[in-house]
């Protein structure tokens, strides 16, 4: 197809140059994924520190603790790198990757939770079951809030496209950032419990990501058509 | 113009000239808005989206890196801009008597007269017409497109090699 020259409208070229001023690119998903390390990694030991390691460690052993939580905390960097890679046009995630990415971590955790489950099976007392829950599903979602706000905000900086998809990823992978370090407390293994209670966590934090990323994604949609540049 | 100028143009844009944005306007705008007719089907209100497109590109820039080819970076953009355009108006279906001037494939240039060309391009399931003009109009590799609409290269392919089969069983009618 014979490609014809088209003019620069002399209003556009003049709402460009009066904006023109240097922008530092932004660095690969894997340097921005990196600024959430020491996050990811103070939620890992935060539980510890504050409430003490799960009572049954000594049974686990340093593989279905620390190990398995470490495991679940880079499933979540992974997850939130994801999403910083699908938020830069051109560069934007199938159907496939997406799902083999949501897949791993689901995999990786329920993985964890019959291993520790057939290693040191503890249930609730009936009537601790509600506060239990309470507790685990709050301490995930409220320990989740940094990472999926700092995730959020490196994310809003680039310009996903696909804001639910972006908001789903981070968000989940703030929540299994924060579970990590949830899990080393909780000694409560009954994969009823875990799946009820941290899981459901997890995936509310999946739901905060969304409407996080379409609020952020509407309200810089709404301020570009405000702005003459 | 190749990929590595174009990358150097971007590069000197981010850095504030404004001689390269011209640049990179000279050298992108005409596949665009081929680009951006095919998807909304109207030439003039392709025009105003290629406009859009530009500023959007130009409140983005900071997004692109250099270790990226700019063209699926532009082309995303002005996909997202057509998208968020399409949901604020009514969707109007296209008749015979609006076909838009779509770009034709080389490969099927002389297979029958241009207006013909376009009824049977117009005619095409929209999803792969975009995948078929994308690789054999504006030379998209199937990786490329497929980071572009978010499939995988091998689902580009197909949806490519379907639309080619469909425009000649089209033509061969």
């Amino acid at each position: 197809m014979p490609d014809h020259e088209i003019a620069l409208p002399p209003e556009l070229r003049a709402a460009i140059s009066r904006d023109l001023r240097p922008v530092a690119p932004l660095a690969p998903p894997v340097a921005r994924t990196l600024a959430l390390l020491p996050l990811a990694l103070l939620l890992l030991g935060a539980a510890v520190f504050v409430f003490g390691l799960r009572r049954d460690a000594p049974i686990l052993g340093m593989k279905l603790t620390w190990m398995s939580s470490a495991l679940q905390m880079i499933l979540g960097l992974v997850l939130a790198g994801a999403a910083l890679r699908e938020s830069v046009p051109g560069t934007t995630l199938s159907r496939r990757v997406i799902g083999l990415a949501f897949s791993t971590a689901t995999i990786g955790v329920l993985t964890v939770t019959w291993m520790t489950w057939a290693a040191s099976p503890t249930t609730i007392l009936p009537d601790r079951f509600a506060f239990v829950w309470r507790v685990c599903v709050f301490g995930t979602v409220v320990s989740a809030l940094p990472p999926l706000a700092l995730s959020g905000w490196l994310v809003a900086r680039a310009f996903p496209l696909r804001p639910r998809i972006a908001g789903a990823l981070y968000g989940i992978g703030a929540g299994l950032m924060a579970d990590a370090g949830w899990r080393l407390f909780c000694h409560f293994s009954d994969p009823v419990h875990v799946i009820g209670a941290h899981v459901l966590g997890v995936a509310i934090c999946g739901i905060i990501g969304v409407l996080v990323a379409m609020t952020s994604s509407r309200q810089s949609a709404v301020s570009s058509r405000q702005s003459t540049v | 113009m190749d990929q590595d100028e174009l990358r150097q143009l971007m590069t000197a844009y981010q850095a504030g000239s404004l001689h390269a944005f011209e640049r990179l306007y000279a050298a992108l705008a005409p596949a665009m808005l081929g680009y951006l007719s095919t998807l909304c089907g109207d030439r003039g209100q392709a025009q105003d989206l290629l406009q859009d497109t530009f500023l959007q590109i130009h409140r983005s820039r900071r997004t692109y890196r250099s270790d990226l080819p700019v063209r699926p970076w532009v082309f995303a953009i002005a996909r997202h801009v057509w998208l968020m355009d399409r949901r604020t108006r009514a969707r109007r279906p296209w008749t015979d008597r609006d076909v838009p001037e779509l770009p034709v494939p080389a490969e099927v240039e002389g297979l029958a007269e241009r207006d013909r060309l376009h009824r049977a391009l117009s005619a095409l399931l929209p999803d792969r017409r975009e995948a078929l003009l994308l690789h054999h109009v504006w030379g998209f590799s199937f990786a490329e497109i497929g980071q572009l609409l978010g499939i995988r290269a091998d689902a580009a392919k197909l949806r490519s090699s379907r639309a080619m089969g469909d425009l000649r069983k089209l033509l061969n009618a």
